[in-house]
């Protein structure tokens, strides 16, 4: 006995009324630090036992309304908030489409947390150093038997008056259970070399796993097909065609839909004359004409017309539009410079379209205004 | 017929056995060496897996359009097989969670069984929508994680709902099968002498000690867990249901979908259990556990289940009548009269036909006949699949770009494939885990709870 | 074999006022009846509607909820079978609900107007299902059949009290399981022609279940209340406990869930699809001010009911339990308000002292019926072999 530890004094009863009975004796006696162990659930031990009801019910409860929550939150913050997009009309908000999803988080966090809490929070799991275990007594009691124990730290543990309560009870046996003295003796180091050595192991394979399929694998056959398909690329060389150019262009006299060749290239002065802005210089178009005036005329023009852009001095000076010259040109003409360029001005008839010309044009007309404004403007 | 005893329970677990045969009926089958019969049987099952491996291997390296899938039948084959499998899935969590809310004894023997089923199937399902991607190693996209495109999955699409149905109802069910294991694990820690068995046994059963204070929580959870799992089931195959029905293509947009596809996969998934079940019960002995009283309650509810599909049926082709919309119309009577009106009417006889047998006590109780009529109907419900994928894509409202899809080779050896991947998991299982639930088995047992005489 | 409960059971007297309170409700529902019948004789028609569906949703319905217990051979809910059989009494007087159906035709259903289908090619279409003819003939005969099946299986189980023959118990499961699927068809084919074909053009394959989920959760209410509070005023056998409130509370519960999913699926379809040729329907339900009697139905249908009976202690708590079943009855006219009335009046919600009139006949006719009955005969199917095993029947 010197060199044993007692855990419990455990009984074991052949019938499931006997535990029952056992369990209401024991518990009646005083005894706190004790447990019953059958192989399945016997009912009506809760009672005998005068367990409190289980509050599993209520950690359900919370995880799943915090899943609920949880989900809402998500949806609201991708589909909404983050990066809303109009899918088939519906609303950004579309609650009924959203419901399945939070059904199935509430479910999901109900159902697995629910489980976790139980086993660890509850149960204290794993604990496969519990004395109990491997010993005569759970193996009796994991197959047909109903056992009784009670330990050896209870307050009223008194080993003589507990084995009579059990005879009394109608034992079939009864069983004393030891602690397993080198378990309890072990010393537990910080540092295990094994416990290091998994570690680093397993940190090894998951990067090299990784690193392999995301840099290595994706790049091989079947993968690469979507990479490297047959066809050429803009810019690249083509065997097939004679002329070596793999983009093609359009058969000669072909003209883009709704588009018209421009037919006074090298007669500025009819343009002048037939041509006339189509537009009303109306909020919209004065908007649209500014956005495209600041991106294709300001780097030259300057942002407000004066020819001082940033480019002054580096370049033959670009002509300031408030000069009295411009101001008397038709919209035609100017319509002309966008559309065919002047001295070393690029043509601008593939970068923008009739109407964005146009509207340049009218926004070209408000900042000549700006400066030169009459007194009926005011 | 004699009169039935309606004063008695009738016990669920025939012949009162003592606990500890119970244990060693049980747990025989893990610690025998396999027989010839389970190696015949693994070897057929491989071989399917074999040819549903080089199919696949073959779609990867080649792609997709070594299937059938065209140009209006983009679904094809793949979704059909998807359907077919989670609706096999869903049986097991019926049986556990279901049953168990309804407090129907007779579920403890077949329940961890069909669990398992619902695990491997719902498995096996999970790979249709990846293939069917066409990249399936790109799948992680479908999981809304903050990502170098800054951009977030489509909440809005039933096929994302699939995504987390899907992954949900794999999670739960296994943490049940889980949850449902763990005292028998701490059962066999006990039991095997075998070291290495052991060390399996006491990490399964995390230390499980039988004792009443855990049991009292235990039963707690099993019943919250089956709670939750009851919707969840009902979720799953409405949301699979969602992905045809909230279109607005003609035999797919109807409203009766989402519990008709739940019928329809307890229906199937009873059917596939009831197959297996007839074999298990008598190689492993345990006609005792799964009694014929057992098989016919099954029965019983395929019964049900298929008359609820055949109460679908009739509601759809009588509403298409009635709505007057010449596409919904037309779609139904080209089901039943149109190219396919083969696959319609074997789906009919099958699946509405077959299981009336049922009616009669006779056919209820004779194995022979269940096990048939049990696999007719699983052939009627891939068929029915089959003719809601594909006869309704093939002629949609614009008859210039109608198809006739025939499935290829590849798509029947990937289907094959899948019967393989899951009847080899299946016969794993059954040599790896108990597969009756050892305490649940003990705790119907009559004597097995107390007389509470005197309360 | 006589049974031993025979000795313990003597037949218990209501207490008077139960049945002056059903009289006196069916005296001023029928006084108000009449007189709405004068004032607004379309609004009456209407109303008079939900008073046949809410009567069919009992009647009906308890007799599906017998069935249902003979067929699944369920033993929990045999000790208050009778209590079900009484409400299934209802049937005997749903004809007397449906004739001022038969005067009314040419106001509730627009497609009994021979003008309107002429020129409406769909409801041509459906004109040899949508007749009066037709449906003159397919109401007497869902009527016969429930009436038939009434008398057969309420026969046998009457008979068993005092032969205590196990024969009766399983003949009455034979007709139980023959009476299943016929319920289904009749319910779904009912609510089709009742209340669906109100809006002839509208059509949706799930009507017929989404009205029986309502059915069985409003039987099913009704039997909770009373066998609550006849348990707890006495008036049963000794032995029903907290066991069977918990199952009656759980199955509550359950179709309640089940209502709301079969709302929800028949809603979310419709919304997603967004087709017009049924949208219609559910717009007609969010404008006029319909929107709030939508919002309400959620959360009177579903979100209150849920929350009221979702945690264990809730389903066995006998006031609690009482109070949600009265809720669900009244959950249960506010959703055939819903489904009937928007037909009558799309710009408004008619709210009066008609819409009064209605429910107050329907509930005293529902006690009143049950009062009768239970003055006649036995609270407790004494016969029934499976009672002893109803009465210990533990969770």
């Amino acid at each position: 006995m010197t060199d044993k530890k007692l855990y419990s004094l455990t009984a074991v009863f052949d019938k499931p009324d006997d535990i029952i009975n056992a369990a209401e004796k024991v518990s009646d006696s005083g005894y706190t630090k004790y447990d019953i162990n059958t192989p399945y659930p016997v009912h009506g031990l809760d009672g005998a036992m005068k367990l409190p009801p289980s509050k599993l019910g209520y950690s359900a409860l919370v995880l799943g309304l915090s899943g609920t929550f949880a989900a809402v939150l998500m949806i609201y913050f991708m589909s909404v908030y983050d990066y809303p997009i109009v899918i088939g009309g519906k609303p950004f908000f579309a609650l009924p489409a959203f419901v399945p999803i939070m059904f199935e988080i509430t479910v999901l966090a109900a159902s697995i947390g629910t489980v976790l809490t139980m086993l660890f929070f509850f149960f204290k799991f794993p604990n496969n150093s519990h004395p109990l275990l491997e010993t005569d007594y759970m193996k009796l009691v994991s197959v047909d038997k109903y056992g009784v124990s009670i330990q050896a730290d209870d307050p009223k543990f008194n080993e003589d008056e507990i084995s009579k309560l059990y005879n009394d009870l109608g034992a079939s046996k009864i069983l004393p259970v030891y602690w397993d003295l080198e378990e309890v003796l072990y010393e537990h180091k910080i540092v295990e070399p094994k416990f290091l050595g998994m570690l680093a192991l397993t940190a090894i394979i998951v990067s090299g796993t990784v690193y392999f399929s995301l840099n290595k694998l994706m790049f091989m056959e079947p993968f690469s097909w979507m990479m490297e398909q047959e066809k050429l690329s803009p810019q690249q060389k083509s065997e097939f065609f004679s002329d070596g150019y793999s983009m093609r262009p359009p058969v000669e006299g072909a003209i883009a839909r709704g588009d018209l060749p421009y037919q006074f290239a090298d007669k500025p002065e009819m343009a002048a004359k037939i041509l006339s802005n189509p537009l009303v210089s109306s909020e919209e178009n004065l908007l649209l004409g500014k956005t495209k005036y600041n991106i294709y005329c300001s780097p030259c023009h300057g942002y407000f017309g004066e020819g001082d852009s940033r480019l002054r001095g580096q370049f033959p000076n670009p002509p300031s539009l408030h000069s009295q010259k411009l101001r008397d040109w038709t919209d035609g003409r100017i319509y002309h410079v966008i559309e065919v360029g002047q001295n070393v001005m690029p043509a601008y008839n593939t970068q923008m379209t009739n109407n964005e010309k146009w509207a340049t044009i009218l926004y070209i007309r408000a900042l000549q205004r700006s400066l030169n404004a009459k007194e009926s403007d005011l | 017929m004699s009169t039935v005893d309606y004063t008695r329970e009738i016990s669920v677990i025939e012949g009162q056995p003592p606990l500890r045969e119970i244990d060693e009926v049980i747990s025989k089958p893990l610690e025998t060496k396999p027989d010839k019969k389970f190696y015949m049987a693994i070897s057929v099952t491989l071989t399917m897996l074999l040819i549903g491996g080089i199919a696949l291997g073959l779609s990867f390296y080649y792609g997709t359009g070594l299937w059938g899938n065209n140009n209006p039948v983009g679904w094809g084959l793949p979704i059909v097989n998807f359907v077919f499998w989670v609706g096999i899935g869903h049986a097991g969590t019926l049986i556990s969670a279901i049953l168990f809310l309804f407090r129907q004894k007779w579920r403890t023997g077949i329940a961890r069984f069909a669990e398992g089923m619902t695990i491997f199937a719902v498995m096996t399902a999970g790979i249709f929508p990846l293939i069917h991607v066409g990249r399936p190693w790109l799948a992680g996209y479908l999981i809304p994680y903050p990502n170098q495109h800054s951009l977030w999955v489509n909440f809005t699409s039933p096929l994302l709902w699939d995504v987390f149905a899907v992954s949900t109802y794999f999670a739960v069910s296994f943490i049940f099968w889980y949850v449902g294991l763990i005292p028998d694990f701490a059962a066999l820690r006990e039991r095997t002498t075998n070291k290495i068995k052991k060390v399996i046994y006491s990490i399964g059963s995390l230390g499980w000690r039988n004792s009443n204070r855990h049991w009292q929580h235990y039963e707690m959870v099993y019943l919250i867990l089956a709670g939750f799992a009851t919707p969840l089931v009902l979720s799953v195959h409405t949301i699979v249901s969602f992905d045809f029905a909230i279109s607005i293509l003609p035999g797919w947009h109807t409203t009766i979908f989402p519990p008709y596809f739940v019928a329809g996969a307890v229906f199937s998934g009873f059917a596939m259990v009831q197959n297996v079940l007839i074999f298990i019960r008598k190689i492993f002995n345990y006609e005792h556990i799964i009694t014929l009283k057992t098989l016919e309650n099954m029965n019983k509810i395929i019964l049900l289940t298929g008359s609820m599909v055949g109460y679908a049926y009739a509601m759809e082709f009588f509403i298409a009548w009635y709505s007057g919309v010449q596409p919904e119309q037309f779609t139904f009577l080209n089901r039943a009269f149109g190219p396919y009106a083969w696959a319609y009417w074997i789906m009919v006889s099958c699946n509405v036909i077959s299981p009336q047998l049922f009616w009669f006590k006779k056919i209820r109780t004779t194995i022979p006949v269940m096990f048939v009529i049990a696999v007719f109907v699983n052939v009627g419900m891939w068929f029915e699949r089959f003719v809601i994928v594909v006869t309704s894509l093939s002629r949609d409202y614009l008859p210039s770009s109608w198809a006739y899809f025939t499935p290829t080779l590849t798509d029947f050896g990937i289907l094959i494939g899948s019967f393989g991947l899951f009847f080899t998991l299946l016969l794993i299982f059954t040599k790896t885990l108990p597969v009756v639930s050892i305490a649940e088995v003990k705790a119907v047992v009559d004597g097995s709870q107390p007389s509470h005489k005197d309360h | 074999m006589s049974n031993e409960n025979s000795t313990l059971y003597s037949k218990k007297n209501l207490p008077g006022n139960f049945a002056k309170i059903g009289q006196m409700l069916l005296a001023v529902g029928l006084i108000l009846v009449v007189l709405a019948y004068f004032v607004d004789h379309t609004r009456s028609a209407f109303n008079n509607l939900i008073l046949l569906m809410f009567l069919t949703s009992i009647g009906v319905g308890s007799l599906f909820l017998v069935a249902m217990e003979y067929l699944g051979g369920a033993v929990w809910s045999t000790p208050f079978r009778r209590i079900t059989e009484f409400f299934a009494a209802v049937i005997l007087v749903i004809p007397l609900a449906a004739i001022p159906i038969y005067f009314n035709l040419h106001d509730l259903f627009h497609w009994t107007h021979a003008e309107a289908v002429a020129e409406d090619k769909i409801l041509a279409g459906k004109s040899s299902y949508l007749n009066e003819t037709f449906f003159i003939i397919r109401i007497v005969f869902f009527i016969a059949v429930w009436f038939l099946f009434y008398f057969l299986i309420i026969k046998n189980s009457k008979k068993q009290d005092s032969s205590g023959d196990p024969k009766l118990t399983t003949r009455n499961i034979k007709l139980s399981a023959v009476f299943i699927p016929i319920f289904g068809l009749t319910i779904t084919f009912a609510s089709i022609d009742w209340v669906m074909s109100l809006e002839p053009h509208w059509f949706s394959t799930i009507f017929g279940v989404y009205f029986f989920s309502g059915t069985i959760l409003a039987a099913l209410a009704f039997t909770t209340f009373i066998v609550v509070y006849m348990n707890e005023k006495g008036l049963l056998i000794k032995g029903i406990k907290k066991d069977h409130y918990y199952s009656l509370g759980a199955y509550l519960f359950a179709f309640i869930n089940f209502w709301a999913y079969i709302a929800f699926s028949q809603y979310m379809l419709i919304w997603y699809a967004n087709l017009p040729e049924e949208t219609f329907w559910f717009l007609q339900r969010w404008e006029g001010g319909w929107m709030y009697i939508s919002i309400a139905l959620i959360i009177i249908h579903f979100v209150v009911p849920y929350f009221g009976l979702l945690s264990q202690p809730s389903k066995m708590n006998p006031k609690r339990l009482m109070f949600m079943s009265i809720w669900i009855l009244f959950a249960h006219i506010i959703d055939l308000y819903w489904l009937i009335m928007p037909t009558y009046s799309k710009d408004s919600v008619p709210l009066g002292w008609i819409e009064l009139a209605f429910p107050i006949l329907a509930i005293g006719a529902v006690i009143t019926v049950f009062s009768i009955k239970a003055k006649k005969e036995n609270h407790v199917p004494i016969g029934d072999p499976k009672l002893k095993r109803g009465l210990d029947f533990r969770l």
